[in-house]
C-alpha cells in the first residue's frame, strides 16, 4: 500500500514537494494497518491523527483525515458510521469556530450549532426509558434515598439534574407504598440548567404541577419549588449566551439555607445526576480559591444533607489534550451507539434523536475549548476521590438496592449488566462501564 | 485474523492494548505518551493486560467446548471438565492451568465485520461472546408463540416468553407499557392524569382537605419560566430557520474580511460577496443537513445554491441535487486502501480535489465528480483576494495559490512555487494555536486568499 502511494505522488510537479512524503502529513501513516474495510479501530486511528494534527497545526493532515472520515460517516449507517458522522461535525465545528464567525448573531460565539429540539413531558418520559442509561441511576439513587430517609416524617429533595424531574415519579410511588404513612415530600430545583439536551418544551413549574398532581393521586403530601433566580435575571439572559459560567455563579449564590427555605425537621436529600460535569473544575484565581465544582461540594456539605446521591457517566472526558479527549470520547460513546443499534432499527427517529443528543455532547467536547467547553466529565473513580477529599464518606448500596437494579436490568435487552466497584454501582453494557451511581454523606454525620 | 481452533486451547491473538498504533513519526512520541498515560483509564476499554482470545465460530457454537483429552467426553464448563479429569488419576498435573496466575481473558468475535471483532471491543466472558455470536450472527431458531418474535439464544427466548403479554400496564391515554417504572413515570406526566385531577377539582367537597397537601410554590416572583427558558434559547440556535439568516448577517462582511467569510465560505465558493448569499445559505443548509438529515425535512432545499463556483452552474453539490440527503450518500463500502489510493490519485492527477470535492463525492454517493471539480476549479481562479484559508480547505482549489491548477496537493492546499504551504488555512489553524503573527495573510501570489 505504501509503495503504491509513493508512485502515485511522483507526478506532482516539481515545485511542490510531495505531501505524502512529509512525515507530518502522512495519510498513509494514518491508515496504515487498516486493512480492508474501515472498522472502529481504523476510525479511532484516524480520529487520533486528526486530533494530533489539529493540535500541532498540521493542516494538511487534518484535511486529509477529515476527507477520509467523511467517506466513512453516515448518520444512518452502522454505529461506527453514525458515530463518525457526529465526530466529523464536531471537527468541522472546531476548525471553523477558530474564526469568530457571524453565526454569532449576538456578538458572542454560539455554544452549539446543532439545532436541538425540545420534547414534551411525555416524550421525555419515553426518552429516559428507551435504554436503562438514566433509569439505572434513578433506580439506584431512589433506593439509596429511601433507605436514608427512613423514619423522617418530612423530606426535602434538592434536585440537580438534566432530566427535568423524570426521576421522581417512581420515588413518589415508592413512598406511597410504604407501610407507614408516606412522609411529606418537597422537591426544589434550581432555576437554571446547563444548555444541553434533553430539552423540555415546558417550564420547571409545569413539571412541578404534574408531579404535584401525581403525588396527590397517590396521597403523598407534596410541594414543589423553583429556586428564585437572582435579581439580575434580565442581565442573565444576555450574559448567559456569552458565558455558561455566569449562571453557575448565581447557582452557587442560591444555595443558602434561607433561599432554599430549609426547615429543621426535614431530611435533606441532594441529588446530583449528570450535573457535576458541568461545573468547571479550573482552580480559582488564587490557589486558595477552590474550583466551582469543589466550591459546590463544600456548599452542599454545609447544608448538612442526610444523603447526597451522585450519578454520572463513567468516563474521563476532561483532558486538556484534544487527542486524549477524542480517543476517550470515541471509546466510550460507542457504547451508547451500540446499545441503540441492538434494539432499534436504523431509521428509528427515537434512536436518531438520542444519537443527535450524543452528537451534541461530542460537538462540545471536541469542538470547543475554554469556557465554552462545558462538558467536563470525570469518571466514577475520580469523582469518588473528589468526594472523599471534600470530606464526604460513601454509603454503600444495600442488597435490596442491588436486587432492584438487577431486576430493572433484566427487563431490558440483555447486554445490560451491573457491577460493584467499591461502593459504586456501575451500569455495564456488554461488560463496559457506562454509568456509575454513588451515595454519600458528610463525614461525621449522625443519623 | 480469526484463528480456527479445533481444540479448546486458546490462542492469544494479541494483547488488548489501549493505544492506537501511531505511525506518523512527527507526532509519535507525543501521542504515545498521551495514550500511554491514559491507557488504564480509557473508558469503554477492557483491561489492557487482558489476554485476548479469538475462538472460531464452530467453537463458539458448540455446547461442549471442553473436551477431555483422555476419554473425549465433552463438557459445557471448564470446571466440570477439571472435575472429571481428576477421576482419571493422572500421575502428574497435566496442563495445570490453575497454577499460573489468573489472567483476565477477553473474547473477540470471529466475524470480521462485527464491532466486537477488534480487541478493544472485546467482551469479558465466554458466555457473553457465545451469546453475542449466536444472537448477532446466528440463526434465530427460537420463536415466541405469543408474539412470534424470534431469538437465536434459548435463554433470551425463555426470558421473553416469561414476560410476553403477562404484565401490561395501561395508561388512561391508551399507551401500553411492559415495565412498571416506565408506566409510573409516564403516568405522572401524562395529560390523562392532569385531566383527571382537573375533573376531580371541580367537585366541591373532596378538595378542601386536600388543598393543604397540595402546594406548588414557586418562590421566585419574577417569571422564572421566562428566564429559564430564555436562557436556553439564547444559547442554542434551536430554530433551524434562523440559520439561513446568519449567513446573511455576515455576508456583507465577506469582502476582504477574512474572519467573517470563513464560515460562510466553508462550503461556498470563494467568489466575491455578491454570490455568497445563496452559498452561505447553502452552507448552513449543509450543516443543517449534516446535523439532522433524517429529522428535518428541509435538507438542502436549494441544492442549486450549493454552488461552489459562482458563475458556473455545475457545482460540487450539484451532484447532490439528485440525492438530497447528505448523510445518506456516504460510501461505506470503500476500503481504507481504496480511499488512500483515491486520495493519492487526486493529488497526482492534479484535478485539485478538495476536501469539499471529496465531500461532494461522498454526497453524490459515488459519482466521481471530477469533471465538475475541474470546471469548478477553473472558476475559482477568478477570485479576488478575500477570506482566509478555511475556504480553501473546503474549496480546495489549487489555483487559489497560483496560476496553474496543476501544482497542488489533492486537498488543494497549494504548495506555492516556494514550496511552502501557502496558508490561509494553515494560518488559520496557527492562529488557533495562537502562534501566528496576527492572522491570515494575504499573499500576493495567491489570488484567492
Amino acid at each position: 500500500m505504501n509503495t503504491e502511494l509513493r508512485s502515485n505522488t511522483t507526478p506532482i510537479s516539481p515545485p511542490s514537494p510531495s505531501i505524502f512524503n512529509t512525515p507530518q502529513s502522512s495519510l498513509s501513516g494514518a491508515l496504515k494497518g487498516c486493512l480492508g474495510s474501515l472498522d472502529g479501530a481504523c476510525i479511532e486511528k484516524l480520529l487520533l491523527h486528526c486530533a494530533s494534527a489539529l493540535e500541532s497545526n498540521d493542516v494538511t493532515l487534518a484535511q486529509q483525515v477529515m476527507w477520509v472520515l467523511n467517506n466513512v460517516a453516515s448518520s444512518v449507517g452502522d454505529p461506527n458510521q453514525r458515530l463518525t458522522s457526529w465526530f466529523l461535525r464536531a471537527l468541522i465545528s472546531r476548525v471553523s469556530s477558530v474564526c469568530p464567525t457571524a453565526m454569532n448573531l449576538h456578538g458572542s460565539p454560539t455554544l452549539q450549532r446543532t439545532p436541538v429540539r425540545s420534547m414534551s413531558v411525555t416524550e421525555l418520559a419515553g426518552y429516559v426509558d428507551l435504554i436503562p442509561w438514566h433509569r439505572f441511576g434513578f433506580c439506584a439513587s431512589n433506593s439509596a434515598i429511601l433507605k436514608a430517609i427512613q423514619g423522617y416524617p418530612k423530606v426535602h429533595i434538592l434536585d440537580f439534574s438534566i432530566t427535568h424531574c423524570m426521576q421522581w415519579p417512581t420515588l413518589i410511588d415508592a413512598l406511597a407504598k410504604r407501610p407507614e404513612a408516606p412522609p411529606s415530600l418537597r422537591i426544589t430545583v434550581p432555576s437554571c440548567r446547563p444548555p444541553v439536551p434533553p430539552l423540555l418544551n415546558v417550564s420547571s413549574e409545569q413539571v412541578g404541577l404534574r408531579l404535584a398532581n401525581f403525588a396527590k393521586s397517590r396521597d403523598v403530601p407534596f410541594e414543589f419549588h423553583v429556586i428564585d433566580s437572582s435579581s439580575s435575571s434580565t442581565s442573565s439572559d444576555v450574559l448567559a449566551a456569552e458565558s455558561s459560567s455566569f449562571h453557575l455563579e448565581s447557582l452557587l449564590g442560591q444555595l443558602n439555607p434561607s433561599m432554599l427555605d430549609l426547615r429543621d425537621d426535614e431530611a435533606l436529600v441532594i441529588n446530583c445526576q449528570n450535573l457535576l460535569r458541568y461545573l468547571p473544575d479550573e482552580p480559582g484565581e488564587s490557589n486558595q480559591n477552590p474550583s466551582f465544582r469543589n466550591a459546590f461540594l463544600e456548599i452542599i456539605k454545609g447544608l448538612n444533607p442526610c444523603v447526597v446521591t451522585v450519578v454520572d457517566e463513567d468516563a474521563d472526558m476532561d483532558a486538556s489534550s484534544l487527542t486524549s479527549r477524542m480517543i476517550a470520547c470515541f471509546n466510550y460513546l460507542w457504547i451508547l451507539f451500540d446499545a441503540l443499534e441492538t434494539f432499534l432499527p436504523k431509521d428509528s427517529w427515537q434512536r436518531m434523536e438520542y444519537e443527535a443528543d450524543v452528537g451534541h455532547k461530542i460537538e462540545n467536547i471536541i469542538g470547543f475549548e475554554g469556557l465554552q467547553r462545558i462538558e467536563r466529565l470525570e469518571s466514577g473513580v475520580r469523582l469518588a476521590q473528589r468526594m472523599k477529599n471534600s470530606n464526604f464518606q460513601s454509603i454503600p448500596f444495600c442488597e435490596e438496592t442491588v436486587r432492584e437494579v438487577k431486576f430493572l436490568l433484566d427487563e431490558h435487552a440483555s447486554g445490560w449488566g451491573m457491577k460493584r466497584e467499591e461502593d459504586m454501582l456501575v451500569l455495564t453494557w456488554k461488560g463496559h462501564n457506562s454509568v456509575f451511581a454513588t451515595a454519600w454523606a458528610p463525614s461525621g454525620f449522625d443519623d | 485474523m480469526p484463528v480456527e481452533l479445533e481444540n479448546s486451547s486458546p490462542v492469544t491473538v494479541s494483547t488488548a492494548s489501549g493505544e492506537a498504533s501511531v505511525t506518523s513519526s512527527g507526532n509519535q512520541t507525543a501521542i504515545q505518551a498521551a495514550t500511554q498515560k491514559k491507557k488504564r483509564n480509557l473508558p469503554g476499554m477492557p483491561d489492557p493486560d487482558a489476554e485476548v482470545i479469538a475462538l472460531s465460530p464452530k467453537t463458539l457454537m458448540t455446547t461442549n467446548r471442553f473436551v477431555c483429552e483422555i476419554c473425549k467426553k465433552g463438557f459445557q464448563r471448564d470446571q466440570n471438565l477439571q472435575l472429571h479429569r481428576r477421576g482419571h488419576n493422572l500421575p502428574w498435573k497435566l496442563r495445570q492451568r490453575s497454577s499460573k496466575e489468573v489472567r483476565k481473558r477477553v473474547y473477540v468475535c470471529p466475524e470480521a465485520s462485527c464491532v466486537h471483532h477488534h480487541p478493544s471491543r472485546a467482551l469479558g466472558d465466554l458466555t457473553g461472546i457465545k451469546k453475542h455470536f449466536s444472537r448477532k450472527h446466528g440463526e434465530k431458531k427460537w420463536k415466541c408463540d405469543k408474539c412470534s418474535k424470534k431469538y437465536a439464544v434459548q435463554s433470551d427466548w425463555k426470558a421473553h416468553s416469561k414476560t410476553c403479554g403477562t404484565r401490561e400496564y395501561r395508561c388512561d391515554c391508551g399507551t401500553l407499557f411492559s415495565r412498571r417504572d416506565s408506566f409510573i413515570t409516564h403516568r405522572a406526566f401524562c395529560d390523562a392524569l392532569a385531566e383527571e385531577s382537573a375533573r376531580a377539582q371541580t367537585v366541591p367537597n373532596s378538595n378542601s382537605e386536600e388543598d393543604p397537601k397540595l402546594q406548588i410554590v414557586a418562590t421566585s416572583s419574577p417569571p422564572p419560566p421566562a428566564s429559564s427558558s430564555t436562557i436556553i434559547s439564547a444559547v442554542l440556535p434551536i430554530q433551524t430557520p434562523e440559520l439561513p439568516e446568519n449567513p446573511t448577517g455576515f455576508r456583507s462582511g465577506v469582502n476582504g474580511n477574512s474572519s467573517n467569510s470563513v464560515f460562510a465560505s466553508l462550503f461556498a465558493s470563494a467568489t466575491a460577496a455578491g454570490n455568497l448569499q445563496p452559498q452561505s445559505a447553502a452552507f448552513s443548509d449543509l450543516i443543517c443537513a449534516m446535523a439532522c438529515s433524517e429529522r428535518q425535512t428541509h435538507i438542502a432545499p436549494e441544492p442549486t445554491s450549493l454552488c461552489l463556483s459562482s458563475t458556473n452552474g455545475s457545482s460540487l453539490f450539484a451532484a447532490a441535487q439528485d440525492r438530497r440527503q447528505y448523510a445518506s450518500a456516504s460510501q461505506p463500502g470503500m476500503s481504507a486502501t481504496a480511499l488512500l489510493q483515491k486520495a493519492a490519485q487526486m493529488g497526482a492527477t492534479a484535478t485539485n480535489a478538495s476536501l469539499l470535492r471529496g465531500l461532494g463525492i461522498a454526497l453524490s454517493g459515488g459519482s466521481s465528480g471530477q469533471d465538475e471539480s475541474l470546471q469548478w476549479n477553473h472558476h475559482v481562479e477568478v477570485e479576488g483576494g478575500s477570506g482566509p484559508g478555511l475556504r480553501e480547505l473546503m474549496m480546495g482549489s489549487s489555483s487559489l495559490f497560483g496560476p496553474k491548477p496543476t501544482t497542488l496537493d489533492f486537498l488543494g492546499l497549494g504548495m506555492n512555487g516556494g514550496g511552502a504551504p501557502v496558508g490561509g488555512f494553515s494560518a488559520l489553524i496557527k492562529s488557533m494555536g495562537g502562534g501566528l503573527d496576527g492572522g491570515p495573510e494575504i499573499k500576493p501570489n495567491s489570488s484567492l486568499l
